[in-house]
């Protein structure tokens, strides 16, 4: 690969681990206008840039608001670049719907999670907060999804995980889905008690979860 | 188990045992206060949004709940929408669930939205005078012999409870004055709030600033962003002549800043302190320097334990911070589940008094 080329795609990934959003645009109308493949721009640039923040976000020289700002420059980069990428590299063949749960608006787990999971490959349907049990299994049934993923962080919220599954059994669509949560008042244990396929306690946990449970790594 | 248990007889009334345990002197048993806020409110039969709203109905409610779990202390957290409402937010009222901010409809839509936060009077406000009115309810009905703890939510929670979590914390970065003004003026609110409940007759004020956090906000910007000027709400309260305690359900609170900044008696926490790697190693760091108030991990507590199961994790609570020497109070590390089972809530009672004797 040109030079010219790695030097502009690491420019992006600093742009978004700056959290220089309109820099970050600037330099993907830059790929555009030099004729670079987009997909290619996304992954060396934009998604390298996210996963540069993630990892100081696990070492503690990131915070939220960090990382935030910095899927918001990842954001709006794609937003540039995605009409111009070929279907074919894109590799989003596993499909998410998320969503934080019915009486509860806490979505920075949600949104951590979603994040990871777009840069690692998925494409995301997010449901965003308070969304009713229902609307999480039509949206599922709609997309085709492969795994529907339920946030909450309250304790009056965590049955609500429940009424999806139980939505999905009584309309003998359980097998077509896998079901995973994640939230601070979660466990393992209240995973299993309502029949979830999958419990994260951390948001990096549940992208390798859902890579998992879709078959995108061994179960070992 | 609980037939001996409920034979024990206990020789302070809870609010000497719980004045001691926060004095580092051991009473004679350790006081056991699961922080039983709405859950009260299945004790008469009320629905939620009633609970939230009438204060006769929720000092009822409290009232009836210490009679039948027997905890050493009221706390009169209704949840963390009351003070944004009274800035201005839509609250959402679920008929069995915690009130919420209608985040659809915030009201600060944009950044340029902060000035809108305007003063409020905590007496002529809908829902902090009547949590006002529930901190009077059970001191005047129990006063002198069970506690109350009023409950002060920090300013930087309030704002993100009226902008969106998300969006705030994107602000401090962006807009970093205009938060800061924001926050000025709610806190200044607070300080007036928190002052009214201890003339209603807190025995002492908790103080939630929720995102002392290494798991949200960096050390410094919290410092700068609320822990500068929450400290103000605590020096009144203190200067008032009641202590100040606070509470944080959050992972990894920053021990060192909030002893700094806020300098309370005793912390009400759910997970080990910041930079600890688990309850022994927290214990052994943080167990002498402030009272612990904890650490039961409430949704196992109240929805996932069997009663065996509760007694031995408070069992292993009170094994774990006999290195506190008296200073220990053995409470969920967050508000008990509301929709969660109540006779586990009794059952850690039932611990304190079984294996919590001094």
């Amino acid at each position: 690969m040109p030079d010219g080329r790695l030097k502009l795609y690491d420019e992006i990934a600093n742009a978004v681990l700056e959290l220089d959003e309109e820099r970050t645009k600037a330099l993907s109308h830059e790929v555009l206008k030099r004729g670079y493949d987009a997909w290619e721009a996304v992954e060396q640039g934009l998604i390298l840039g996210v996963n540069r923040a993630g990892k100081l976000f696990d070492e503690e020289e990131y915070f939220v608001p960090e990382l935030l700002i910095a899927a918001d420059a990842m954001y709006a980069g794609l937003a540039i670049l995605r009409p111009h990428i070929k279907e074919q590299f894109t590799g989003h063949t596993r499909r998410v719907v998320i969503g934080v749960v019915q009486g509860d608006t806490h979505d920075i787990g949600k949104n951590l999670v979603r994040i990871m999971l777009e840069v690692a490959g998925f494409e995301v349907h997010d449901l965003g907060r308070d969304v009713p049990p229902r609307k999480f299994v039509d949206r599922a049934v709609e997309v085709k999804a492969d795994i529907i993923a339920l946030s909450t962080l309250m304790t009056t919220t965590m049955e609500r995980m429940g009424e999806v599954i139980g939505i999905l059994e009584d309309e003998n669509l359980r097998n077509r889905f896998k079901v995973i949560v994640g939230g601070s008042p979660l466990s393992q244990q209240f995973a299993d008690r309502i029949g979830a396929d999958g419990y994260a306690p951390k948001a990096a946990q549940a992208v390798q979860l859902a890579k998992r449970l879709s078959g995108l790594v061994n179960a070992a | 188990m609980s037939a001996a248990a409920l034979e024990i007889r206990d020789e302070l009334t809870s609010l000497e045992r719980v004045g001691l345990a926060l004095q580092y002197k051991k009473p004679d048993r350790v006081p056991a206060a699961p922080l039983v806020c709405g859950a009260s409110r299945r004790v008469l039969g009320y629905s939620y949004d009633r609970w939230s709203q009438d204060p006769k109905i929720a000092v009822a409610s409290l009232l009836a709940a210490q009679e039948l779990i027997g905890f050493d202390g009221f706390l009169t957290l209704v949840d963390l929408s009351v003070e944004a409402e009274d800035f201005g937010q839509e609250v959402i009222f679920p008929e069995r669930s915690t009130a919420l901010s209608n985040f659809d409809n915030p009201f600060i839509a944009t950044a340029d939205d902060y000035s809108k936060v305007k003063p409020v009077d905590p007496h002529n406000s809908r829902r902090m005078s009547a949590v006002i009115e529930i901190v009077r309810g059970p001191v005047e009905a129990k006063g002198k012999e069970v506690p109350t703890m009023g409950f002060v939510y920090g300013p930087l929670g309030v704002l993100s409870q009226i902008r969106g979590h998300a969006e705030l914390f994107k602000d401090i970065t962006r807009h970093p004055d205009r938060v800061l003004e924001a926050v000025h003026t709610i806190n200044d609110v607070l300080v007036e709030y928190a002052l009214a409940q201890v003339q209603a007759g807190a025995h002492a004020i908790v103080l939630d600033p929720l995102y002392s956090l290494a798991s949200i906000l960096k050390k410094s910007t919290w410092v700068k962003f609320e822990a500068e000027i929450f400290k103000s709400v605590a020096d009144a309260v203190r200067d008032a002549g009641v202590p100040v305690i606070v509470h944080n359900c959050g992972g990894g609170v920053y021990f060192d800043a909030v002893l700094e900044h806020i300098n309370p008696i005793a912390i009400s926490h759910a997970y080990p302190a910041h930079g600890s790697a688990d309850w022994e190693e927290h214990a052994a760091n943080w167990a002498k320097k402030v009272v612990t108030i904890g650490v039961s991990d409430p949704a196992k507590t109240g929805h996932e334990f069997t009663q065996a199961d509760v007694l031995k994790d408070c069992r292993h609570q009170i094994e774990t911070f006999k290195i506190a020497e008296g200073g220990f109070i053995l409470s969920s590390g967050c508000e008990y589940p509301p929709n969660g089972n109540l006779l586990s809530a009794r059952t850690m009672v039932q611990a304190a008094k079984l294996y919590g004797r001094y």
